[in-house]
């Protein structure tokens, strides 16, 4: 679908909208299946100008729910849009458990941003048809950044897609005292950066395959083909006789994070100092900002990985009990997410110092995946298919199944056959290739059950958030005025109200219980082990038990009984709040 | 806030010629910085933004007008005062501004003033050193940002109180048969802890000077601010200690300095003045710092609220029975006991757990040589040989400049404990040094060495204990180290050591490298072919690039360009050729390129030196 056509369906229900708001009347209802309030498509991939419209059409349509605000700008001046998705009806967000979901930050890596959208979007939609979408979006906040880099983004959609990993804050990568001024060049004009290859007869690295013509392969040791390869189309912008060597940006935006950050030399790209990149900063700024965030997600592709931290083996494993937090949510989405493994980001993917999920957990206690999006496997995705293309002979084996699929179910989109070109510095060369959106980004029209499995997947996520009941407090008379005190807090979700590597490093505020009343004194307070079996309790041992720090907050799926001995007549409240999962009371009266 | 301490002086042009007597507050230093600076055409006072108390952030740029633009200079940076209670950086600042624009015309100034740019930042900390201005006093290294240093909800709730009203903040001790102190003999006011191996029994509890604010058990555990700004930077940054802030380079004023320095890549060399040296002891042959020394007294106050953090690890079970809270095993694999598997850890790409690249934490053997050099510069030029207490340097901006930076950078506490010093370690150093001859008391160490060595120098050091009725702890006594003389000089010592300093900062300018072109030629082969030789030189003393400049990739090489098309060149050296590190002492490279070209044609050759400064040469063709 062109973009003209997009627009048209767009201001249809824009119109459509408006029409119902003035009468005051529900759309006519066509057909069986539901209407949808805002008939979105999902078969394009966007830019960030597309972006901001659809984000602001979304706060139109359902405005008691949406608000989107910009957290601010990035490099390149374009606003990094958030949308809060929130029912103030049922609490302040501060009150609720939230989760952020975040996409984008390398600029190649687009399909999140379409999640994020989608996401938002399945919400609103679904929120009065079904009872479990409704119901998270009362207990929980979404924050929703669909793309983290813009500047990337943009870079990537209106470019020719070569080095969009990278944001767009200068950096002399050759040490010249000049700023990105030798980037790859669109020599041929056709709007897309190719790989250059040089026909050598006898002397090269690769040769034809007798296969497939398109397809390039190396040659074994020893022998010799007939082709080089010369690297990605460009040429000597700043006459220093190197090629391409100071492209745009050249750093990696998902290196820039506060905990276990490296200098450059130890993590490539990872910049100066941590939340130096104005884009990671922002971020940041509104993180710390809201410690009610418990659960995030960052979309990235490719590979189909269900990752988590921490990014690098010597920075240590966690405590078990945050493992096995983690392992529980994961494992349920390798089985919501086909293809997709659950692995920890430096054994299955490769090492990564200062990365956004290690500091969302080691730095803010939040328990944080990163979905790798979309996995080659998936273009032959059956069981049989998988088969034929593991048999070298098949023809969809290999580059063969990518020239495969692209010549049956793309009718070639994906690809730009080689053409010879006079380079200035190389002579008579070929350029061709694949185009930007092979490989990593799935094919459009697979699109819809890649957004919404991953935003299932990401929903549960939410769903596991801590969440706290308390239950009604029982009164036992001891002596006198003298009372014994039980209540039960519950946490009834997988994710600790703080996790346990958080506590440890205290970079939660720990959950506080408090129990007031007017002439109310409390002699002692315990935890009750089980409260099934008579035993003694664990006391807490803190000087001021009208205030007690619970500095280990309440683990996942877990009940604690707390037992005040407490001296006095009258009312007395007894609250429990976590900063994630809420606050609970319950008011008894001693007698 | 009162400028108690601030100077008076005559107002005409010899005052420039005034010397720090005391130490001053923000106004005064700013009115001392505004003044001293004045209209010279040589200097430049800017701020580089404002705290949060409101305060400037100064740096002045020193270096004469004309030759090269300043920027392309290379250069030291001064930078004082990180540590709100370091007030000796800033007034060793201050002098080095004055001592540079007074001394303008003597030869050494004047060399370094023409070919290098000094950049000084006096005082990093101001809303922190404003502390030691109030009425009451006390010692705190942080900055003003308002932090849960106990992490309960609450934020600087339970700072000290001066009870005894004597305008101090010292400790507390109480006679306790729990205690884990007991009385030095070696000076009876100084306390140390009781070795219970050796049949010592502890019988006093310490604590810092006031009353349990927040009624939570703990005293003086969250008092105001702060970020401890030499405890905020990247190398070797404490994870998670309070002081240390939310990450690094979180504050304004860290992040200040970060952004000046990243905008100044021609910073050849750093100067710190805080809590931590590596010029009276250099590193080591093994490339490490000196170890760190500490007072006991604050210490002991500090470890009463040592389990502050236990407290609120709730146990659902009895402790030790079973299945206690505590399952944080620390480093890898910690917890993978218990019944089920745990998950995500199985083989993958790049399973190696002891593979990647990890930050060096030692001076570079090649290195080591420089920062003795420096290391002898220094003591010459100040005389200082033994230091007051040290600590650990863990996140400071010294560390940063050497491990991230690439350049040579240095810390100093600025001042000496005193000759007497010299005779007594202070505590972390075991072996105890008779007293000096004729001196009849026991030997010391700790603390008391400290107080010995500082009262030889007739500094007023120690509060003597004196009887007080706390609220909450009954009888105590209320005494110990002054604030303040542990980590700053006398104040009539300021003007004298402030002047030895500026003519070390001289020193460390003249060794910076100075890259030139020290000689073209060109040979003629005929048909338009020509060789172009040049030699490169550093007259500086440091290399181009320290070692661990060159492995860490922070300094960049020695680009030395022919400028003429690249299809030009012929065969030799490539069109930009660089140079990883160029040793100094008037170590020289050679560069050739053979190029086509017009006879009698112009040809320049652009030298870019990122620590050694520009040069360019322009041969004729013939």
């Amino acid at each position: 679908m062109n973009r003209k056509r997009l627009r048209t369906v767009l201001s249809c229900a824009v119109l459509m909208l408006c029409v119902s708001g003035v009468a005051g009347a529900q759309v006519a209802k066509r057909g069986s299946d539901p209407e949808h309030k805002l008939n979105l498509t999902w078969d394009r991939w966007l830019d960030h100008t597309e972006v901001g419209e659809r984000l602001k059409l979304m706060e139109r349509t359902w405005p008691k729910f949406l608000k989107l605000q910009s957290l601010g700008k990035s490099y390149g001046q374009r606003d990094i849009w958030m949308m809060t998705v929130s029912n103030p009806s049922t609490g302040p967000e501060m009150s609720k458990a939230a989760m952020f979901i975040e996409a984008n930050v390398h600029g190649n890596e687009i399909q999140g941003t379409e999640v994020s959208l989608y996401t938002i979007w399945y919400l609103m939609e679904n929120y009065e048809r079904i009872p479990t979408i409704r119901r998270l979006v009362d207990e929980r906040v979404f924050y929703i950044v669909p793309t983290i880099n813009p500047d990337g983004r943009d870079f990537f959609m209106h470019g020719t897609g070569s080095g969009a990993r990278t944001g767009h804050v200068p950096v002399d990568s050759d040490g010249d005292g000049l700023f990105d001024e030798d980037g790859p060049d669109d020599l041929n004009g056709n709007g897309i950066i190719e790989t250059i290859r040089k026909y050598v007869p006898g002397q090269g690295t690769h040769r034809i395959s007798h296969q497939d013509k398109r397809i390039l392969e190396p040659v074994a040791p020893g022998e010799k083909g007939d082709w080089i390869i010369l690297g990605r189309e460009g040429k000597d912008n700043d006459g220093d006789g190197l090629i391409d060597e100071d492209p745009p940006g050249g750093y990696d935006p998902n290196r820039n994070y506060g905990s276990d950050w490296q200098p450059n030399y130890v993590q490539g790209g990872s910049m100066d100092y941590p939340f130096q990149l104005p884009e990671a900063r922002v971020t940041n700024d509104f993180w710390m900002s809201h410690p009610n965030i418990a659960g995030m997600q960052t979309y990235h592709n490719s590979g189909g990985m269900i990752l988590r931290p921490p990014g690098s083996a010597w920075y240590g494993d966690y405590p078990a009990a945050d493992i096995r937090a983690y392992d529980e949510i994961a494992e349920a989405g390798e089985r919501m997410l086909p293809y997709y493994d659950y692995l920890v980001i430096w054994r299955g993917l490769y090492t990564v110092h200062g990365g956004s999920i290690d500091w969302m957990n080691d730095g803010l206690g939040i328990l944080s995946y990163s979905n790798e999006l979309w996995n080659g496997d998936q273009y032959f995705n059956s069981p049989l298919l998988q088969k034929q293309a593991a048999d070298p002979n098949s023809p969809i084996s290999g580059q063969k199944g990518d020239f495969f699929f692209d010549d049956f179910l793309e009718f070639g989109d994906e690809y730009q056959d080689w053409t010879p070109f006079d380079h200035p510095q190389y002579g008579k060369v070929e350029l061709g290739g694949w185009k930007k959106l092979q490989g990593r980004v799935n094919p459009r029209f697979m699109s819809m059950e890649l957004f919404h499995r991953n935003m299932a997947f990401t929903l549960h996520h939410a769903d596991q958030m801590p969440h706290l009941a308390m239950g009604a407090a029982t009164v036992q008379k001891v002596e006198g005025d003298v009372y014994r005190v039980r209540v039960d807090v519950t946490n009834d979700r997988v994710i600790p109200t703080i996790m346990e590597k958080a506590a440890a490093s205290r970079t939660v505020r720990p959950d506080l219980l408090t129990i007031e009343g007017r002439n109310v004194g409390v002699i002692a307070a315990g935890l009750v082990p089980n409260k099934f079996q008579p035993g003694p309790l664990s006391m807490i041992d803190q000087k001021d038990l009208k205030r007690i720090l619970v500095r280990n907050g309440v683990p996942g799926r877990t009940t604690r009984t707390i037992e005040y001995l407490v001296k006095g007549s009258g009312q007395v409240t007894i609250q429990y709040a976590a900063v994630k999962g809420g606050t609970v009371s319950t008011t008894v009266e001693l007698k | 806030m009162k400028r108690l301490l601030a100077l008076v002086f005559v107002a005409h042009a010899a005052a420039m010629h005034a010397q720090s007597a005391a130490y001053l507050d923000h106004g005064a230093l700013t009115q001392e910085l505004r003044r001293v600076v004045g209209s010279s055409p040589s200097a430049k006072l800017t701020s580089l933004g404002t705290t949060l108390g409101g305060r400037d952030i100064w740096v002045v740029e020193i270096g004469n007008p004309g030759g090269k633009p300043l920027a392309q200079r290379p250069g030291v940076l001064v930078v004082g005062n990180l540590e709100g209670d370091q007030l000796v950086g800033s007034s060793h600042a201050l002098e080095t501004i004055r001592y540079l624009l007074t001394n303008a015309t003597s030869p050494a100034v004047k060399s370094v003033l023409d070919a290098n740019v000094v950049y000084l930042l006096p005082r990093l900390n101001p809303d922190g050193a404003e502390v030691a201005f109030a009425t009451v006093k006390a010692d705190r290294r942080g900055n003003a940002r308002p932090y849960d240093d106990d992490n309960d909800g609450r934020t600087d709730e339970d700072g000290p109180e001066d009870l005894n009203g004597d305008g101090l903040i010292t400790v507390m001790r109480v006679k306790d048969p729990a205690g884990a102190y007991m009385i030095d003999p070696a000076d009876p006011r100084t306390l140390k802890k009781a070795d219970v191996a050796k049949g010592e029994v502890g019988t006093y509890k310490l604590y810092w000077e006031g009353v349990d604010s927040d009624g939570d058990g703990f005293i003086n555990e969250d008092g105001p601010g702060g970020v401890d700004l030499n405890r905020n930077f990247q190398h070797d940054y404490p994870y998670f200690d309070a002081d240390a802030g939310p990450h690094m380079v979180s504050e304004r004023e860290s992040r200040a300095l970060m952004e000046f320095v990243l905008a100044h890549r021609n910073i050849a060399a750093i100067l710190t003045f805080g809590q931590s040296d590596n010029l009276v002891t250099p590193p080591d042959a093994a490339g490490k710092l000196g170890a760190p020394t500490s007072l006991s007294l604050p210490a002991f106050a500090d470890a009463s609220n040592a389990a502050i953090f236990e407290s609120g690890m709730l146990q659902p079970a009895i402790r030790g029975g079973g299945f206690g809270g505590g399952g944080f095993g620390g480093g890898f694999g910690g917890g993978f006991g218990g019944g089920t598997r745990l998950r995500g850890a199985q083989p993958g790409a790049n399973n190696n757990p002891a593979s990647g690249r990890r930050p060096d934490t030692t001076v570079h053997r090649a290195d080591i040589e420089y920062f003795k050099a420096v290391s002898e510069a220094y003591k010459s030029a100040t005389g200082i040989k033994a230091l007051p207490p040290l600590r650990r340097a863990r996140g400071t901006f010294f560390q940063f400049g050497y491990f991230q930076f690439g350049v040579p950078s240095f810390s100093t506490p600025g001042w000496s404990l005193s000759a007497a010093a010299a005779e007594a370690k202070p505590s972390g150093a075991g072996d105890a040094k008779p007293a000096p001859a004729g001196d009849a008391r026991p030997a010391a160490t700790g603390d008391a060495a400290i107080l010995r060595a500082l009262e030889g120098a007739g500094v007023n050091a120690f509060v003597p204990w004196t009887a007080y009725k706390h609220a909450q702890l009954g009888d105590v006594e209320i005494g110990g180290f002054r604030p303040s003389v542990t980590t700053n000089a006398a104040a009539k010592d300021l003007a004298a050591l402030g002047r030895k300093h500026g003519e070390f900062v001289v020193k460390l300018a003249s060794m910076l490298p100075r890259v030139r072109i020290a000689s073209s030629e060109v040979k003629a082969h005929g048909g338009g072919l020509f060789t172009v030789t040049v030699d490169v030189e550093n007259t500086g003393f440091f290399p181009s690039a320290l070692q661990h400049g060159v492995v860490s990739g922070s300094v960049k090489p020695v680009v030395v360009q022919i400028q003429v098309p690249t299809e030009s060149i012929v065969t030799g050296a490539p069109k930009a050729m660089r140079i990883a590190s160029l040793n100094g002492s008037h170590s020289r490279q050679r560069i050739s390129w053979v190029i086509r070209g017009k006879p009698g044609a112009a040809v320049v050759i652009a030298l870019l030196a990122q620590k050694g400064g520009t040069d360019s040469a322009t041969v004729t063709l013939k």
